[in-house]
């Protein structure tokens, strides 16, 4: 077996047997799930083949380059574990659903794309899947076909458009200067290029936009409410889960091999991921929507990786413990958001709503769905012996030692010590907003009784076997992976770190005092956030409310306007006016030709050119003849044909 | 002696289908005229394209006719070929219920033979003679509806052709001075005198193109495009949109690269002027068709913003950037096709026309909007459709040459990308997702579904492998 052939099967088999599959009526669900495990399978033999590489010269035009890296093949298999415990999820979600074969058609698209993605071993492979992938997915965003799901469809198509068509440039002038974009050869290629280094940068920054548009960095991250409050629960869970990390994916990319040990690139990304955690969290604490809470707080976990990714160009050669941080906290990521959407999933399932207002005091008495939301929300809090501290831990450390290495150079460190404060700011408010929804969701009664009272009488059937055992069965990872973080996460992180070429050397006490230190600042700022902020603020005596100011609202206030209304109306003023330059000069000369004439030549009302009137009323003279516009017109002719030529020196 | 047997059922056989189509008042044997007529076209082209290229001429004192075969001929020929086809079998549905199918069938057969000989054309007299022929024919198909609207549109296509191809005479009679023959010769034929009267030479040059640029929509002289197309019968306006815009397009292959030869005007202010054109007509199309509401009037709009992209690509004056050029005709041709189809489909059995009123027409149709949906993918240039291709090779051929313009190039051709997918997308998410009252007589029978899923197959198979399209495109060679 070759790698060609296990790339074929994970990138076209779900594409080609979709289409098979939509065809089906009743096995649907079965067949995806079986194309799914499949996938799975294939994913995992990945890990037989690092190393290798193959490329398809001519398609597409440029050529498709594909590689297996340890990262590669990881990736793939969190791809392939996500869609498969989406997919059986779904069987049981879209039951009453009479459009879901359209969903496991978009479902495989979506799922070959990424794989695509993933194996891609240049930039122009990688657009290419990507693009393919966020229009595949399209569908999946807007499968409940409400309006506010169409509007976030086509918020979410904008970004996809708009971005791709940005990135391309980027790619036009990477293309251009460099004259390759494989992985392999981009750091010699840079490192050769004896021109401005700022057109690479400008160049790489263009290639970024449709990236970090998909991992909604600040300020592309408009789309993200809506598409993941919209698109069934787990169609989101892939969002968040993976096709993210897919944009993740590109922004390595770039990071390790074009801009590898750049300080610049290292300081944009760095500055942006910590604006993305702080502007996510904030809005994931005012936010009083279950999905859309989460949404947020992807987006803030998001914002960790990118400083992470960050801080793995500004620390060069030395940059294990960046690199560990951003690959574990992707994995991290993934798991947990996966379960937590889910869990949301099943409240919509028994809810229909997301309101904290309505969903509050579901979870009482329902021990194993608590179990399956606690144990990711300790993960992404950053507790101690949890999944998602290690991570954390990591990342923090690699910032610590970029200060170390400054002050040791006796360079100032200011700007660093300010982003590890809001770093740690930003782990509190995971733990603030992780905590509203808990207790909002298990702890506290509904306002209402009647409702309440309800919810209790759900405690038995609210979710079937399957999908209990799935929720409670990724849940028990989080510690697992937390605790025995030697075992696991280590051995995942030097597996995947290749893509980087360097890893952490030593052993690393995660429990050591200094390491506990940063997660206790976290978790105490978070917990003045919740007593000070959240039960103070947001929950009041009626029920959750969300006080963010509606001026803020980038898309509605800003982008929309802006995109489908001022540029629109300035581009179509100045296109028609340049547009009707020769309409209106062919007008012009009508009106010479036929001018004073309107009582017997009538042009225009007749679909000849002219016609004269059979009765002549009288008037004749020279200036009467139609004769007299011709000679005008030509006497104009042939002064301008007479310039013409004596300008260019032809008769003199 | 089998080559000019074949060209013979070319210049005399489709002329006589056409008439037997004509006289046939039963639709039935008349549609089976033009299919036949049509297939032979495109099989004896296909034929003839294959090995060296004979010529064959005929003198008439001062001006000579002459056809022939070469690489020019290869691509446009069977594209021209391709197309009719697959728009006239749409036409047989199409044009069942229509008051004079015969008429229609004549022209329809009569214009592809002027754009056959059109592709067949080795000297620029031959060339001139049938595009202005093709101009003629074409027009019936135009105002074939007859009402109002249909005849001044007709007489403003007419106005505006003559007017482009008057020009481009002048061109001609200018540049005789310079050249040795109007002949097709690669690399042109220019003489020394070019050079010691620059500001002729280039004048000439740019009425010629501009004046061929008229039918390929540049502007300022576009303004034909989206008032005859949304009059005439759909497949009538396919055929006008993707074949004979690029009829203005070879004319200004064959004048650069056959007649004066690239390097005659690199670097001048006709290049320059052209580009700077094209780029306007590039954006300020999408911008337009973003704007439109009127369906085929927006896919026309459509078509002044894309074959711009073509004039770019041939401008750049470099292989590559021809090279580009002709695989987005290829590619522009079965796109818009298909959009022109999809649009004649909606008419013909529901009867809508304005994109307002498209809610719900893929619950009706789903086969053919999903081909829609494929063809307005491939138009804007989404991986892995073939207009991606073109739309990359394009762009990265336009930054090697030039700094400045390359870039501007980029900028433009990326921002009307992501018009074209305002204006395209929205018809497909309405179609599929909205409810609406629209509600289709009937279902579109495989002679509607048939044409779309060839077109929108190929845009996928094309833009996988272009391979094959790039191994007949090894004659750019000799021409620089």
């Amino acid at each position: 077996m070759e790698l060609k052939i296990l790339s074929a099967v994970l990138i076209l088999l779900p594409m080609a047997s979709a289409v098979f599959i939509y065809h089906t009526r009743k096995l649907a669900h079965l067949l995806t799930s079986c194309v799914l495990a499949v996938e799975l399978a294939a994913a995992v033999m990945l890990t037989g083949f690092v190393g290798e590489a193959f490329e398809l010269p001519g398609v597409c035009g440029l050529g498709l380059n594909f590689s297996d890296t340890g990262l590669q093949s990881w990736l793939c298999i969190l791809a392939g574990f996500l869609w498969l415990v989406s997919g059986l999820f779904s069987g049981k979600y879209l039951k009453q659903d009479s459009k879901n074969n359209r969903y496991y058609l978009f479902l495989l698209l979506t799922e070959g794309a990424i794989m695509g993605v993933f194996l891609s071993a240049d930039l122009f492979t990688t657009l290419v899947f990507f693009e393919t992938m966020s229009f595949a997915s399209y569908p999946l965003v807007i499968h409940h076909g409400t309006q506010s799901a169409i509007r976030a469809g086509a918020s979410y198509l904008s970004y996809a458009v708009i971005g791709g068509m940005v990135s391309l440039m980027g790619l036009f002038l990477l293309w251009t200067l460099l004259g390759t974009l494989r992985y392999t050869e981009l750091a010699e290629a840079v490192s050769s290029y004896n021109g401005d280094s700022k057109g690479i940068f400008l160049a790489g920054c263009l290639a970024l936009v449709t990236f970090a548009a998909k991992v909604c960095m600040f300020p592309l991250h408009t789309w993200l409410p809506g598409s993941y409050g919209e698109a069934p629960s787990p169609a989101t869970a892939l969002l968040s889960g993976i096709i993210t990390k897919a944009g993740v994916f590109g922004i390595f990319g770039l990071t390790a091999k074009l801009f590898e040990g750049s300080h610049q690139w290292g300081n944009l990304i760095l500055i942006c991921g910590i604006i993305t955690a702080l502007v996510g969290g904030t809005l994931a604490l005012f936010n009083t929507n279950l999905k859309q809470t989460i949404a947020y707080s992807s987006m803030s976990q998001i914002g960790f990786i990118l400083v992470g990714t960050g801080m793995t160009a500004l620390l060069g050669e030395e940059n294990g413990l960046a690199v560990w941080g951003s690959i574990l906290h992707l994995t991290n990521h993934s798991f947990i958001k996966l379960v937590l959407l889910l869990v949301g999933g099943v409240i919509v399932y028994n809810v229909g709503q997301l309101d904290y207002d309505v969903v509050r005091g579901f979870g009482r008495g329902k021990p194993a769905l608590a179990f399956a939301f606690l144990m990711p929300a300790l993960g992404v809090m950053g507790v101690p012996g949890w999944n998602g501290y290690i991570s954390k831990t990591m990342i923090h450390e690699a910032i610590v030692e970029y200060i170390e290495e400054l002050e040791h150079l006796g360079e100032a460190a200011d700007l660093y010590h300010v982003i590890e404060w809001l770093f740690l700011i930003a782990g509190g408010m995971t733990v603030g907003y992780m905590t509203k929804l808990f207790v909002c969701i298990f702890l506290e009664k509904n306002t209402n009784p009647t409702v309440q009272a309800k919810y209790d009488t759900q405690n038995k059937g609210y979710a079937s076997k399957l999908w209990l055992f799935l929720l409670d069965g990724c849940a028990l990872m989080f510690p697992v992976l937390g605790f025995g973080a030697h075992a696991t996460q280590d051995k995942i992180a030097a597996f995947a770190q290749d893509f980087f070429g360097s890893g952490v050397e030593e052993h690393i006490d995660y429990f050591s005092v200094g390491n506990l230190k940063g997660a206790g600042i976290s978790l105490a700022i978070g917990v003045v956030l919740y007593v000070g902020f959240v039960r103070t603020l947001i929950r009041t005596k009626d029920g959750y409310r969300n006080r963010w100011p509606k001026m803020l609202d980038l898309e509605n206030r800003l982008y929309v306007p802006l995109l489908f209304t001022v540029l629109p109306f300035v581009g179509a003023f100045c296109a028609r006016f340049v547009g009707s330059l020769f309409e209106w000069a062919s007008k012009l000369v009508n009106k010479v030709l036929f001018f004073r004439y309107n009582k017997y030549v009538t042009p225009g009302e007749d679909h000849y050119f002219a016609r004269y009137k059979a009765e002549d009323p009288g008037v004749r003279g020279y200036r009467g003849q139609l004769a007299y516009g011709l000679a005008l017109f030509g006497t104009g002719f042939v002064v301008v044909i007479a310039f013409l030529l004596i300008s260019n020196g032809f008769l003199f | 002696m089998i080559r000019l047997f074949l060209f013979l059922i070319i210049a005399v056989g489709i002329p006589a289908i056409s008439l037997i189509a004509f006289a046939d008042h039963d639709t039935r044997t008349a549609n089976v005229n033009l299919i036949c007529g049509l297939m032979i076209g495109l099989i004896s082209i296909g034929a003839l394209s294959f090995g060296k290229g004979t010529c064959w001429g005929w003198d008439f004192g001062v001006f000579a006719l002459r056809f022939g075969v070469d690489g020019c001929t290869r691509i446009f020929g069977i594209l021209f070929g391709c197309i009719f086809l697959l728009a006239g079998v749409f036409s047989l549905e199409y044009m069942d219920h229509d008051h004079a199918p015969h008429l229609y069938n004549m022209f329809f057969l009569l214009t592809f033979w002027a754009m056959l000989g059109l592709s067949l054309s080795q000297n620029l007299f031959t060339y001139y003679m049938c595009y202005e022929l093709m101009t003629v024919l074409s027009l019936p198909l135009v105002i074939h509806e007859r009402t109002d609207g249909a005849m001044k549109a007709g007489m403003k296509y007419l106005g505006y052709s003559l007017f482009g191809a008057s020009l481009a005479l002048f061109g001609f009679f200018c540049l005789s001075r310079f050249c040795n023959s109007t002949d097709f010769v690669v690399g042109g034929s220019l003489k020394a005198a070019a050079s010691t009267e620059p500001g002729v030479f280039l004048f000439a040059v740019f009425c010629l193109l501009i004046g061929f640029g008229c039918k390929a929509g540049i502007m300022p002289l576009h303004f034909w495009l989206p008032t005859a197309h949304p009059v005439a019968p759909a497949p009538a306006s396919a055929v006008l949109s993707a074949t004979i815009t690029k009829a203005g397009v070879l004319g200004i292959i064959r004048v650069i690269y056959y007649i004066v030869g690239a390097d005659a005007i690199r670097g001048t202010w006709v290049q320059y002027t052209m580009l700077t054109l094209a780029l306007i007509t590039v954006f300020s199309g999408s911008m337009l068709a973003f704007k439109e509401k009127l369906m085929k009037r927006r896919f026309a709009w459509s078509t002044v913003s894309q074959v711009s992209y073509v004039l770019f690509g041939v401008f750049l004056l470099t292989g590559s950037g021809l090279q580009a050029a002709l695989l987005q005709v290829i590619f522009h041709a079965v796109c818009k096709t298909a959009l022109f189809l999809t649009a004649g489909a909606i008419i013909h059995h529901t009867g809508c026309t304005y994109v307002s009123e498209l809610k719900g027409v893929g619950r009706e149709m789903p086969l053919l909007m999903a081909c829609y949906t494929l063809a307005s993918l491939s138009l804007i240039g989404i991986p892995p459709f073939a207009g991606f291709v073109s739309k990359w090779q394009l762009v990265t051929s336009g930054m090697e040459v030039f700094g400045g313009f390359g870039i501007a190039g980029g900028v433009v051709l990326l921002t009307s990308a992501i018009l074209t997918a305002g204006y395209l997308l929205p018809i497909s998410i309405d179609g599929f997702m909205k409810d609406g009252t629209i509600k289709a007589h009937r279902k579109p029978t495989w002679r509607m579904n048939l044409p779309m899923m060839v077109l929108s197959g190929a845009l996928l198979l094309l833009g996988l492998f272009p391979h094959g399209l790039l191994a007949v495109m090894t004659f750019i060679g000799e021409l620089l």
